[in-house]
């Protein structure tokens, strides 16, 4: 690619305007940021009503605090 | 093979008996069709109760019966064009119920925020279907976007299951967005290059 700048971008447009089979690595790629952000994410910076515990970030921002 | 791939052929192995046994006891498409929207609603009820495993449990169930209904119905020879519209009409039903079971529980909850984060998902995934319906009477294919229904019911059970169905909701919410654009994109995209190609 001649321009580099141009490669963040083109991720960016392939990730917002989707054209890939499923099975794909892309796909597997896609799925992977989904979990990582579901199981990731700490319930209270999300305000979940009903979701119990801080999730393995906050456990391990708690863990850094302690320190 | 991908992740997924792998998934998808080790989750076909127990679906496959089943597909048998109902091909074998020659049971009607679109009743186990039916039977998957019944038990989608008894899932609704356990989300609105706020019982996630159950409800997970139950979905899983649910769509089993959605998985393997137009597998039956090649094993039967009982593919019919009334089939394939009483299916995506029944999976509506389906999804939306899923949806209310959550509003209602939030609702119930006082939280009047994820009970329109909710709706709005509900919303855009209902869109989704109808944008690719639609587009797919004027284009020949107009399969784009990323939130398509078996992604949306596996987050469904990711979410019952671990109990994180807030984030699962923002990802269906978001994501769905994205999918309606992608579609009113490449149909506008596709139309425009049919015109062309007449004019």
């Amino acid at each position: 690619m001649s321009n580099p700048a141009t490669l963040p971008v083109r991720i960016l447009w392939n990730a917002f305007f989707w054209t890939y089979e499923r099975a794909t690595w892309q796909y597997d790629l896609m799925v992977i940021a989904i979990l990582a952000f579901v199981w990731l994410t700490p319930p209270s910076w999300l305000g979940d009503p009903t979701a119990s515990g801080n999730g393995p970030l906050g456990w391990f921002l708690a863990l850094l605090d302690r320190n | 093979m991908t992740f997924t791939g792998l998934i998808g052929r080790i989750c076909m192995f127990p679906l496959r008996l089943i597909i048998n046994t109902c091909v074998a006891l020659r049971i009607h498409p679109n009743i186990l069709t039916f039977v998957g929207l019944l038990i989608n609603v008894a899932a609704a009820f356990e989300l609105a109760r706020g019982h996630f495993i159950r409800g997970g449990v139950i979905i899983v169930v649910a769509n089993i019966f959605d998985f393997i209904d137009g597998k039956v119905a090649i094993e039967l020879h009982a593919v019919s064009a009334f089939g394939g519209f009483w299916d995506s009409v029944i999976d509506r039903f389906s999804d939306i119920a899923l949806f209310l079971g959550l509003i209602y529980l939030y609702s119930h909850l006082g939280r009047t925020d994820y009970a329109m984060i909710t709706a709005i998902a509900m919303m855009f995934a209902i869109m989704t279907s109808y944008t690719r319906a639609r587009a797919e009477s004027l284009i020949k294919k107009c399969k784009v976007g990323f939130m398509e229904r078996p992604e949306r019911i596996v987050l469904f059970m990711i979410g019952a299951f671990t109990n994180r169905m807030a984030a699962v909701m923002w990802v269906i919410g978001v994501l769905s967005v994205f999918t309606v654009a992608d579609r009113i994109i490449y149909t506008y995209r596709e139309l425009r290059e049919t015109e062309e190609a007449v004019a």
